[in-house]
């Protein structure tokens, strides 16, 4: 019996990594075709037939971008925002959703579907009014701005409290038993919990963030305030598209992303077994 | 607690009325980036002594890096007057018009607004964002004659809001390294639809990467559609459209033979029609004006490899004059709730006017008021094709608007788009591509 | 907050504020950093914009008031059927798929495989580049007669090249197209939400299950599924949503250079942005969001009720 098994087993392995293996290939052809383009002049970039790897390749492309539109600057400014909201988010978030998840109190369920609710809304409905609104308040192209509008999301909140339900009222329980106020049970038990959770909300509020593009087109209409989207917009100009360029730059500003993702994976590593739940 | 949930409504409702009333007034403290201090990247400094007091005007435009003329304006309006810093607001080319009307309707403090399309401009009037200018016309005895008769074009109700400084029209640009090599006479300044057809067939030729194209239509519908409106008996905003089909039949058979790029393909690929001019691959392409200097420009850069070159005047029907064309202005207005009103109505002065001209035409572009001094300069630019019949074709004869002067142009815009794209795709055919503008663009209309 | 223990509570006399009160004003303190900067950014707005359902404005001259008219204008209006009819097609074409595929994933690079981080950081490439560059690479591929995929169906089947379907370009196959590109852009996204909801399943349920005699299939069905419900809800609720709400990839894949979209492809919200932005109907559009709006929250609803009865 044992046998069969491990053949079935090894046969399965195999036939998985074959699949894997094919599939990662099939995701990396675009990037390998993007990187491939990078070193191309714009009318090579959709040339027939493809060249998979360019004949000149122009590296003059990578510092082009440099010095046609101020990439770092953009860069700068992407980093910048990104990073504050993401850190609000995180912060308000799991502090909102604790009481979603965690603690009863009046209303609860209506505020929560609200919430959720307003997930929904696409934000071309209420576009107008908020630049209304953010005019009238004196903040039309500042990075407060987008600051504000995106910090504050339902969707975190949803997130995590999707998270926190998983994690056993037992604990708090026993948290209150031995006197922890619910600030001090949020801080000292949730959040070391759910750092999955709060690993996936950065990468993806700090992925929205970078990439966000409507946002800053509206608001952020001084250049020296404008973001790596818009920047690559920038190469669509009326009269040509320079496809070279925008792609040796989506290049360079994937790469800060690729390693915030690569330093949170072991977040995601974490057994449960490492926080105490058992006893 | 319900206490809380009532204090957030009262909070919430009084801020949206006050916003509802802060809609008309502009009466906020400037805590944004005060008009004043230039301390943007984007202000030509001022000199030293400023005559009057300092003004800044913000300008809205698009593709400030790739567009030549704005600087050099910008210096020669500074010269004449140093206490005036204009700003520029770089609102991208894609979407320039919404975007635009978005701004002005959010308040932005916008002065000078360059003027993309006829769609958008009639959005923009319609929503009182534009200053009247006849009046200032008649003040300074601006003559809107020197602008060809296009001024007239984009009246609304008698009134005026906008002034063209810069005039393009559609011309026939063509490789002459192709036509060399095939051994084929040069395209003409006097050419019919079917002999430009006969031409683009007779220099089609190769197969694969080698292929050469006669002939190449960027995916714009006016680079298709607009064939029709040449012998001046239709336009595009009156609800009957089936006077395209010759147009479109003729089109399509050449993209069956292979004569042209598949729409499809150019579409999905976004394939530029500047690349597929600079590659050698198509021997003629009907194209705006707009391109000469860009042309001129990559040749010089290296990046067309096209370098031998000329223009033609556009095809016509038959029965039709040679140098009958479409044409699209580019115009400045002025934001009606500007602060800067007087200064900013100056400045839209200059560049509108004879001075203005001047500074565009030597950039290589053609300026609105276009006289025999401007064409001169402009085929006396160094890259400038120098046979004759390049020179010639500057001339033109009539200039059709791509898209007239309409309340609901922009409307009729979005429905022609749609339905060229379904007819080229092959996705409908040209007889229900036609019925299906008739029947929308009517039921528009009688709204 | 002084630290109480319940002793302590049970003992003390009633003070200006009971328990049930304050147990209340803590949980809003929670929520209120948060509900603040939500409510006055976004929920205003909000409000406004469905005040604005109500009003014929075009941006800048004053509103006028016109009661259920935009409404009753909705159920005419052909054009909007469509396009709430290619958003429904759309949805249900991406959310089983992308569920399907992100699971199986995230459960396949949860084991200990080899190159497991290089593995899970590809996955998830295509969520984090430009959309930009991302659209016109998979609107290259698959191109009509440029693109490697038809040449390579040329080939294989020897269909000439104006016979195979023109994918984007292609009434018929547009949404397939699309909804192919979603899955493969997105599956990393949803990837990494289930690898964070498995990573916080206890690993003493599966040591349990397998004591009890339960195979591979026996664990997934019984351990891993219900215990990676509020994931799975939480998954399907923002898949729905932003299937909804999608914009932004239809435009980069679709549009031409005038940026719009023709009948086979065209999105509510794609609607709704021309008919306040194009158009200058803002209260048209409002109209339209409602309409959205209220379909999502009916299905949030749905949802939200099959969770409480499944979920613990």
């Amino acid at each position: 019996m044992v046998g069969t098994n491990k053949g079935i087993r090894i046969g399965t392995m195999v036939l998985v990594y074959i699949l894997l293996f094919a599939t990662v290939l099939c995701m990396l052809v675009p990037y390998i075709w993007m990187l491939s383009s990078s070193l191309k002049l714009n009318k090579d970039v959709f040339s027939f037939p493809m060249q998979w790897i360019p004949a000149n390749p122009r590296w003059g492309n990578f510092v082009d971008i440099w010095t046609r539109i101020p990439l770092d600057r953009f860069i700068y400014n992407t980093a910048k925002l990104s990073i504050i909201v993401t850190i609000l988010q995180l912060l308000t978030s799991s502090f909102a959703a604790y009481a979603f998840s965690k603690l009863q109190f009046r209303g609860k369920n209506v505020l929560f579907l609200g919430y959720i609710a307003t997930i929904a809304i696409p934000w071309q409905a209420y576009m107008v009014p908020q630049f209304i609104l953010m005019r009238y308040m004196g903040l039309n192209n500042t990075h407060l701005a987008i600051i504000l509008l995106q910090a504050f999301s339902a969707f975190g909140v949803f997130l995590m409290r999707q998270f926190y339900q998983g994690v056993p009222d037992e604990l708090c329980e026993a948290a209150r038993i031995d006197g922890l106020s619910e600030y001090g049970i949020w801080a000292r038990i949730m959040l070391p919990l759910s750092k999955p959770a709060l690993s996936t909300l950065t990468i993806f509020t700090f992925v929205a963030t970078w990439n966000d593009f409507l946002g800053p087109m509206i608001y952020l209409t001084d250049t020296k305030l404008k973001t790596i989207q818009i920047g690559l917009r920038m190469f669509i100009s009326q009269y040509s598209a320079e496809y070279g360029l925008i792609m040796a730059a989506s290049v360079v500003s994937i790469i800060p992303v690729v390693i915030v993702f690569l330093a949170l994976q072991k977040y995601f590593v974490q057994g449960v077994a490492a926080s105490g739940i058992k006893g | 607690m319900k206490l809380k949930r009532f204090y957030g409504m009262t909070f919430a409702t009084i801020l949206s009325l006050s916003a509802l009333a802060g809609c008309s007034g502009n009466n906020n403290n400037e805590g944004s980036a005060a008009t004043a201090a230039p301390e943007t990247g984007n202000t030509a400094n001022a000199s030293a002594e400023p005559k009057q007091d300092p003004v800044t005007l913000k300008w809205a435009l698009w593709d400030w890096e790739a567009t030549a003329y704005y600087q050099p304006l910008i210096d020669a309006y500074k010269a004449e007057h140093p206490n005036v810093t204009i700003e520029y607001v770089d609102l991208g080319s894609t979407d320039y018009m919404t975007m635009l009307s978005t701004q002005l309707s959010g308040g932005a403090d916008l002065d000078v607004l360059t003027i993309k399309d006829i769609p958008g401009y009639s959005n923009l009037v319609k929503q009182n964002h534009l200053e009247p200018l006849k009046g200032f016309m008649g003040d300074k005895n601006i003559d809107p004659s020197v602008y060809g008769g296009t001024v007239e074009q984009i009246e609304v109700n008698d009134e005026v809001y906008a002034l063209p400084f810069r005039s393009d029209f559609w011309v026939v640009y063509y490789n002459k390294d192709l036509f060399d090599k095939a051994g084929v006479e040069y395209p003409s300044n006097d050419m019919t639809f079917d002999q430009y057809d006969e031409l683009a067939r007779k220099m089609t030729s190769g197969s694969g990467s080698e292929k050469v194209y006669g002939a190449h239509y960027h995916t714009w519908r006016s680079a298709v559609q607009l064939f029709g409106i040449l012998d001046g008996k239709n336009n595009v905003v009156g609800g009957n459209y089936d006077f395209l089909k010759p147009t479109y039949e003729r089109i399509l058979k050449e993209q069956e033979d292979g004569i042209v790029m598949d729409y499809a393909t150019l579409k999905t690929s976004s394939t530029h029609y500047s690349g597929v001019f600079y590659n050698n691959s198509v021997a003629m392409m009907n194209m705006g004006s707009w391109f000469i200097a860009t042309q001129i420009e990559k040749v010089k850069s290296g990046e067309s490899q096209s370098t031998n070159w000329g223009i033609v005047k556009y095809p016509h029907p038959d029965g039709v004059e040679a140098g009958t064309t479409l044409g699209t202005i580019t115009s400045l207005a002025v934001n009606q709730k500007s602060k800067n009103k007087e200064a900013a109505l100056d400045f839209m002065n200059f560049v509108t006017g004879e001075e203005g001209a001047k500074v565009i035409a030597s950039t290589g572009t053609i300026p609105a008021i276009k006289n025999d001094e401007v064409i001169s300069s402009i085929t006396s630019i160094d890259g400038f094709p120098t046979d004759d019949n390049s020179k010639a074709a500057l001339t033109t004869v009539q200039t059709y608007l791509e898209m007239p002067m309409h309340e609901k142009s922009a409307d009729i815009e979005v429905i022609l788009n749609e339905a060229h794209d379904n007819i080229m795709t092959k996705n409908a055919s040209i007889d229900e591509g036609l019925k299906d503008m008739n029947t929308r663009v009517q039921q528009l209309l009688n709204n | 907050m002084q630290n109480e223990t319940i002793l302590d509570t049970k003992k003390i006399p009633k003070r200006h504020l009971s328990k049930g009160v304050r147990e209340n004003l803590v949980a809003y303190s929670f929520i209120a950093p948060n509900f603040i900067g939500f409510a006055v950014f976004t929920l205003v707005p909000m409000f406004f914009a469905f005040i604005l359902a109500f009003v014929k404005w075009d941006g800048a001259n004053p509103m006028k008031y016109i009661g259920l008219d935009n409404f009753t204008r909705l159920i005419k209006d052909t054009t909007f059927h469509k396009a709430l009819w290619n958003t429904i097609v759309y949805t249900i074409g991406v959310v089983p798929f992308t569920m399907i595929v992100a699971l199986a994933l995230a459960i396949l690079l949860n084991q200990k495989i080899m190159a497991r981080n290089f593995m899970r950081t590809v996955f998830f490439f295509p969520y984090v580049a430009s959309l930009v560059a991302v659209a016109a690479v998979w609107n290259f591929i698959f191109s009509p007669t440029m693109g490697p995929i038809n040449n390579i169906l040329h080939t294989l089947t020897g269909i000439p090249l104006e016979d195979l379907p023109r994918w984007a370009a292609d009434k018929h196959w547009a949404m397939f197209t699309v909804i192919l590109f979603t899955v493969w852009k997105n599956m990393g996204y949803y990837m990494v939400i289930y690898l964070a909801g498995l990573q916080g399943i206890n690993p003493e349920l599966y040591e349990a299950a397998e004591l009890d005699g339960a195979n591979a299939w026996r664990r997934f069905r019984n351990v891993t599924i219900p215990q990676l419900a509020p994931t799975s809800f939480f998954v399907l609720m923002i898949l729905v949503i932003n299937s909804f709400k999608v914009y932004d990839i239809f435009i980069n894949l679709f549009a031409g250079a005038d940026n719009q979209l023709n009948d086979s492809t065209r999105v509510m919200v794609y609607q709704i942005y021309n008919t306040a932005f194009r158009s200058l109907d803002y209260g048209y559009a409002s109209a339209m969001a409602i309409v959205l709006f209220l379909l999502v929250l009916g299905i949030t609803i749905v949802q939200f009720r099959g969770e409480k009865k499944y979920g613990q």
